[in-house]
């Protein structure tokens, strides 16, 4: 009776054309990150120093403060310069570092050629409903018996 | 965090009853009272709460209110991001093309 109902959190989808070839901007968007990375949206206590983003899969895009701390933003999933990359978002609900991938979000950014020199940027960030379960963990642990299962069942609802 | 209210809402064992029958599909409050040992009016206090806290939301069919799962219900998070990743892409935009007006002076 009970089919499987899945409700997802829709994604954050944005695009941008910047008058540049696919591969430069790709290049500033990974190599560069720390250029135009908003320095005010960081994780630590301290301002960000630095955004430093690993060009190649299995890399670490991370982040070091003015107080000498990092911390981890997400790693590298896809690498393909001029094309695609794709990064996992591992900051959780808390606005803190959570290495716990499975309840990581994930950020995909396309880069396509238009006429004229110019590059249409696609970023797309989701699985929004993953860090719903690293919430529902992270209230588990702050809670007695009474809360056995329900995160569970939260963590399915929202799947 | 409204995050964090939807957890607690949901800690009420009854509220998580009619939070669960809901997974199957929308429902009145009618049926929902049927299969649960509470009253219609309790049911429709849980409702309350549930939609109070984001998770659940209704529509008008004749004279009856149906309920189902909100899906923006956990989106907090999803709409502070959206505002986040418009001003990283403008100031993105700005950094690309200036880098690239470079190279193409040299």
């Amino acid at each position: 009776m009970i089919v499987n109902q899945t409700i997802q959190i829709a994604p954050v989808r944005k695009s941008v054309v910047v008058f540049a070839a696919p591969e430069r901007a790709f290049e500033v968007f990974t190599a560069r990150i720390d250029s135009w990375w908003p320095k005010s949206h960081g994780i630590g206590a301290a301002p960000i120093r630095e955004s430093v983003l690993e060009g190649f899969v299995g890399g670490r895009w991370y982040t070091t403060f003015e107080d000498g701390t990092e911390a981890t933003v997400g790693h590298v999933l896809a690498w393909e310069p001029g094309r695609r990359l794709v990064v996992t978002w591992e900051i959780n609900e808390q606005w803190k570092s959570d290495a716990r991938q499975q309840f990581a979000s994930e950020v995909e950014v396309r880069f396509s050629a238009e006429a004229d020199g110019h590059t249409r940027v696609e970023l797309e960030h989701r699985n929004f409903e993953r860090m719903g379960a690293a919430a529902g963990e992270t209230m588990r642990k702050g809670v007695d018996g009474g809360w056995v299962g329900l995160l569970q069942l939260f963590a399915n609802a929202v799947k | 965090m409204t995050y964090q209210k939807a957890l607690e809402c949901l800690s009420d064992p009854t509220r998580r009853s009619v939070f669960e029958k809901l997974r199957s599909g929308p429902k009145s409050v009618g049926v929902l009272a049927k299969g649960l040992p509470v009253s219609r009016p309790a049911v429709s206090q849980h409702l309350k709460a549930l939609k109070e806290a984001g998770l659940v939301t209704d529509r008008a069919d004749g004279t009856r209110r149906i309920y189902y799962i909100d899906p923006h219900g956990l989106g907090e998070m999803r709409r502070w991001l959206d505002g986040f990743w418009d001003e990283a892409l403008a100031a993105f935009k700005d950094q690309a093309e200036l880098v690239n007006q470079a190279h193409r002076k040299k």
